[in-house]
């Protein structure tokens, strides 16, 4: 696999306000890969991953996801990136009132059409891939549970499970495991690096420890006032780059 | 910032007209004609008025802070709200300006009401009086089954506007929600159909009343719709308001798996909103329930319209039995619908 499947080039966001949280990005993310993007808070890591996905709009610049600029796409092409693209997030963003089942299922929304979907029509493909994927996450027994009756761990692994149900062929997560507690942390990122080796998707992740980076990553970008101010190796972060990216102050902290 | 400078000057210099013109009342007391001259007392009230910007500024501009006025006190920014001089409040204008503001009101307010105890106290009116209580208390049921139909009538009237109202007020409720209207397109039918139920609500069922009972004849009819368009305006606010305060979190999580718009709605903001949905619904129909009452007094049938019709025979005991029946009535609904808002929370 020579070619990137996503390619991120000269990214800048301005949000209305005037702030700019992307100042020229560019990378690159080949098939299979655990890339972790860290920085400080406000350095723009969230930003990236909405452009990408398009739940904000790009000021300017491309994004080429499997070969195509979806940088500036609008409606329907929209929704077909989305299809392809996975995304967890931080506060784990399922349907409060709905079950474990009920949620992963809304995964496939994409593919089921607004109608069928209202009336809770899913295909016998699309309920028996829900409950592969909750099997894959662990939480079976769970599925008719209220979501709201669950763990942020658990409900992260629900998450997790939606985002499956997708299909997709790269997962986005914007620190996933900054409102869990570090025990159910490691196991919620162990799930995510399950799912990037048994199934082959390619994972791009916001961090926030160091310690996690080393562990999961397979290459590292970091970014610091909207710009990349660091590629490599998880292993090559050293003290120095450990300072620039987190600045002089900076300690580093272990979780376990 | 210039919203607050215009509503405490607006504030100040209208309470300051008023007080003038109740001056020049008193001062000139002007005929019954001079009363009715509108143009010409409009100019005057707007002159007063410009007169009492020019002073509410003045005082406001003064560095000393007794001197502010209430319309400072009371729109001023939170951070200013936020420090501030242990006064006693005769010290201050801001006292004085509603102090002799209540009282004027008052007065005057004793004089527009023709308030007399001399007619409260009147012998014949007194008696009168008694005579209808005497009645409203000794019901005649012989009336009763009649005055049952005649409820249950009115109960299916605040039921049907209830439920024809729900669709519109739903559907509405979402064009009327800030959160969910963006862009400039979406704003503009925001603010249009947001005018637009801010108009209708306020007219009063009764008047919608009124109307339907001129177009589609006397009857339950006129009043189930003037129920409806009342409270598909009143539903829609209701609704849209908790519409505006569901968390993006779950709209973010659904319109990231490819959503479209209308399953967004329907998986991320309808399960957050239903419940408040219902309960504002029972709500409603039991307000609907009290209010067909008073529609059916001017022709929307029911129980109201009965009760008109003895009223003005002046037979009070067959009143009081309606009355009884209606405060029964109004009673349970308020009593069960309570029940059930509890239960929904
Ligand atoms: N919706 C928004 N509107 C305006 N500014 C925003 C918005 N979201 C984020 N920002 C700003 O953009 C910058 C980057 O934010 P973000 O991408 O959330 O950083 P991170 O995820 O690394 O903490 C910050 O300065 C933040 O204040
Ligand atoms: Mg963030």
């Amino acid at each position: 696999m020579s070619n990137p499947i996503l390619s991120v080039k000269n990214l800048v966001k301005t949000y209305p306000n005037g702030v700019q949280a992307l100042k020229g990005v560019s990378f690159d993310v080949k098939q299979g890969e655990f890339l972790v993007v860290i920085g400080l808070s406000g350095s723009g890591k969230s930003t990236l991953l909405r452009c990408i996905n398009r739940l904000h709009d790009p000021t300017s610049g491309e994004i080429f996801f499997e070969g195509s600029d979806i940088a500036q796409v609008q409606g329907e092409e929209v929704r077909s990136l989305r299809k392809k693209v996975g995304m967890i997030f931080q506060h784990f963003n399922l349907v409060p009132r709905h079950t474990v089942l009920s949620n992963v299922l809304m995964g496939s929304l994409g593919r089921v059409g607004s109608f069928k979907s209202i009336f809770g029509f899913f295909s016998p493909k699309d309920k028996t891939d829900a409950h592969k994927y909750l099997k894959l996450v662990g939480i079976a027994d769970k599925e008719k549970i209220r979501v709201d009756q669950l763990s942020g761990g658990q409900q992260q692994r629900v998450a997790i499970a939606r985002a499956l149900a997708q299909g997709p062929s790269i997962l986005l997560a914007d620190e996933p495991v900054a409102s869990l507690d570090p025990a159910t942390c490691h196991t919620v990122m162990d799930y995510l690096k399950k799912v990037n080796k048994e199934l082959g998707i390619t994972i791009v992740c916001n961090l926030h420890f160091l310690s996690l980076v080393r562990q999961y990553a397979t290459r590292v970008i970091a970014l610091k006032g909207g710009k990349v101010v660091y590629e490599g190796s998880p292993q090559d972060i050293t003290e120095e780059w450990f300072e620039k990216i987190y600045g002089q102050d900076a300690k580093e902290v272990h979780i376990n | 910032m210039k919203a607050y400078l215009f509503r405490r000057t607006f504030f100040d210099s209208f309470i300051f007209a008023y007080l003038v013109m109740v001056l020049l009342v008193v001062v000139a007391s002007p005929s019954p004609e001079e009363m009715l001259l509108l143009e010409r007392n409009s100019i005057l009230f707007t002159v007063a008025m410009f007169i009492g910007a020019v002073i509410s500024s003045g005082l406001n501009k003064a560095s000393n802070e007794k001197l502010h006025t209430l319309g400072e006190s009371l729109f001023q920014p939170q951070y200013k709200k936020a420090t501030k001089n242990e006064v006693s409040w005769y010290k201050t204008m801001a006292g004085w300006q509603l102090t002799v503001f209540l009282c004027v009101t008052f007065v005057v307010g004793i004089r527009v009401t023709k308030f007399s105890l001399l007619e409260l106290l009147n012998e014949d009116g007194f008696a009168g009086a008694v005579r209808l209580f005497k009645g409203l208390f000794s019901p005649n049921f012989e009336i009763l089954p009649k005055a049952v139909l005649n409820i249950i009538e009115t109960i299916f009237m605040a039921f049907i506007a209830t439920i024809l109202a729900i669709p519109f007020a739903f559907v509405l409720s979402f064009f009327c929600a800030r959160n969910i209207m963006k862009g400039p397109v979406a704003y503009a039918i925001y603010m249009s159909l947001r005018t637009l139920l801010n108009f209708t609500r306020a007219i009063e069922a009764i008047i919608w009343a009124i109307i339907f009972s001129v177009w589609v004849g006397i009857g339950p009819f006129a009043g189930m719709l003037a129920l409806m368009i009342h409270s598909i305006a009143s539903l829609a606010k209701q609704y849209s308001e908790m519409v505006e305060t569901v968390s993006d979190g779950p709209i973010e999580g659904i319109q990231s798996t490819g959503a479209t718009k209308l399953q967004t709605v329907w998986f991320a903001i309808v399960p957050q909103v239903i419940l408040p949905y219902i309960s504002f619904t029972v709500y409603r129909w039991d307000i609907n329930v009290r209010m067909a009452t008073i529609i059916g007094l001017v022709g929307g049938g029911g129980i109201g319209t009965m009760l008109i019709q003895y009223q003005g025979q002046a037979m009070w005991p067959e009143v009081g039995c309606i009355i009884l029946v209606i405060a029964i009535v109004v009673w349970a609904m308020d009593q069960a619908s309570a029940v059930i808002r509890e239960a929904l929370k």
